[in-house]
């Protein structure tokens, strides 16, 4: 055992690396939505980048530590304390039997999400190859109050690990989403790409873990529905209304809107802590960089991707 | 020809053809098994769907121009599509009835059949299967007889209960659990589709076949059946 969750805010759940291997059952991709934010936690306390944490969404969080462990906060600053005075996030922190972790409600400016990982990951049932949540596919369910959360005990360490500050995202920053011409965007014509490319778009209150709704001045005669096809992590959905969708995590592995490009994974992780309101805008980026940024992201937390072999 | 185009920076997609058939159905389910033994150590997801293989892969192992080419070889040098001798099939019970078919009534209005020759379009067909997604275990299913042809609710339900068999334009399918959806409801089986029984995620593959068998009240109720 290690923490009991006393209040779990707007959304609570266990999120790991992500679910694979099951997309041509229809299975979607799952796990953290800010992934530079998860993974940072996992790599300051020596964890597997696959570790579960516990992503908690527009704060109003408090949970009770059950036993002595290790814990990493990283993501949004949603003030957290530990018994009422504060924590320092993106560093280890040593938590003993009795103390209380608490984060307040998100304001405005602040980011979305924030995530606790505990040495050695949280313990949670593995299901389909994860033990990330999905409400949308009815696999797991969220936290609730009273829900029990188990992990291994670790004993005090004489050395705290942090990230540098320089690496600490500023979630309210502008967001430039870079992205890939990729799928149907041969089929749009310049005047299209142009109105897509030359204005601000603002995040809409409907987006969530499935995806982002953005809203700006409609992209004209947009081609109706297509027939369904994979839609890779980041797709860039347009609607009928000629508006964004930028599909993530949660998204269904099908999906039937024409799609303008692909966002860059790393961005992706900005975005999920953006709130509804705040602006972005599109700009491209050519695909050699993009895999080789991720490459770096990937080498830099230990991520190797499991494939078709090993399912 | 065979088209093939980037999806993200970890993933491509390969168009086999852009009009769907059950010919594509069969061409689409073999090359995605062959692509997935011959690559297994670079594949992490394989989405197949109507005219379409999505494929995300291993960036650290193998890059975009290197992978596509991979992956357009294969399926250039592999021109004798071989379908397989034992496909699979499928068969569910379906209640056609108003009480579990919410749009029943108004279908066979609009199509102007009476029930039996309804049920009989419906079931006496097989199905492939040509997509699995919109959630897990939802299989799209195709293709439904002309005179059922139907388009979707301009307006999406909340709530359609689980096991609902819907038709969508020229396709039909079963909601394996309950959902918002903006299909026609022409009945329901009485069989549990839901991942609370984990062998249902696997139950439909693209290719499979998929047959419905009508039941009557005692038969619905006797195989778990609610309404």
């Amino acid at each position: 055992m290690s923490f009991r969750i006393l209040r779990s805010g707007f959304l609570l759940t266990i999120q790991d690396g992500g679910r694979f291997g099951l997309a041509h059952y229809g299975v979607s991709q799952s796990g953290v939505a800010d992934e530079q934010a998860a993974y940072w936690a996992n790599h300051l306390l020596g964890n597997h980048f696959n570790d579960a944490v516990i992503e908690i969404t527009l704060g109003d969080f408090e949970c009770i530590a059950l036993d002595e462990t290790d814990i990493v906060i990283t993501g949004a600053d949603l003030d957290f304390t530990l018994n009422d005075k504060s924590i320092t996030m993106w560093q280890e922190n040593h938590i003993v039997k009795g103390d209380k972790i608490r984060c307040a409600t998100a304001k405005k400016g602040q980011g979305v999400r924030a995530y606790i990982a505990v040495k050695g990951g949280f313990k949670t049932p593995n299901l389909f190859n994860s033990r990330s949540v999905n409400l949308r596919e009815h696999i797991g369910q969220p936290l609730q109050q009273d829900d029990v959360l188990t992990s291994t005990r670790s004993e005090p360490k004489p050395i705290k690990r942090s990230t540098p500050l320089f690496l600490r995202p500023n979630y309210s920053e502008p967001l430039i989403l870079r992205f890939l011409a990729s799928y149907q965007y041969a089929d749009f014509t310049q005047t299209q790409i142009n109105t897509f490319l030359n204005q601000s778009y603002l995040i809409q209150s409907t987006s969530d873990r499935t995806g982002y709704r953005l809203e700006g001045k409609a992209i004209a005669d947009v081609a109706s529905k297509m027939i369904s096809e994979g839609i890779a992590y980041g797709s860039i959905e347009i609607t009928t209304a000629g508006q964004p969708i930028i599909l993530l995590k949660d998204r269904p592995t099908i999906g039937g809107y024409p799609k303008i490009g692909t966002v860059f994974s790393l961005d992706l992780a900005k975005l999920a802590q953006r709130q509804p309101g705040c602006e972005v805008i599109f700009k491209s980026m050519d695909l050699e960089v993009a895999q080789q940024l991720r490459q770096q992201f990937n080498a830099f937390f230990g991520i190797k991707q499991s494939t078709l072999n090993l399912n | 020809m065979i088209a093939v185009k980037l999806a993200s920076e970890n993933a491509i997609i390969v168009y086999f053809g852009q009009q769907i058939s059950d010919e594509l159905v069969d061409e689409i389910a073999f090359y995605s098994a062959l692509l997935k033994q011959q690559l297994a150590d670079l594949i992490i997801d394989i989405v197949p769907s109507y005219t379409s293989l999505m494929l995300s892969y291993r960036i650290d192992k193998i890059n975009h121009q290197a992978f596509s080419a991979r992956v357009e070889d294969i399926i250039k040098s592999n021109t004798r599509v071989i379908k397989s001798a034992t496909i699979k099939v499928i068969e569910i019970p379906v209640l056609y009835d108003s009480k579990v078919g919410l749009d029943l009534t108004a279908c066979l209005e609009a199509k102007a059949l009476d029930l039996t020759s309804f049920i009989k379009l419906h079931s006496e067909c097989e199905y492939r299967v040509h997509a699995v997604g919109f959630s897990p275990a939802f299989a799209f299913l195709g293709t439904v007889d002309p005179r059922l042809v139907m388009p979707r609710h301009r307006t999406p339900r909340i709530n359609i209960p689980a096991g609902s068999i819907g038709i969508a334009d020229n396709q039909t399918a079963v909601y394996p659990v309950e959902s918002a959806g903006g299909w026609q409801i022409i009945g329901r089986t009485p069989i549990d589709l839901s991942l609370a029984n984990p062998d249902n995620l696997r139950l439909f593959q693209v290719g499979d076949t998929v047959r419905f068998k009508p039941v009557d009240d005692a038969e619905f109720l006797a195989l778990g059946g609610q309404r």
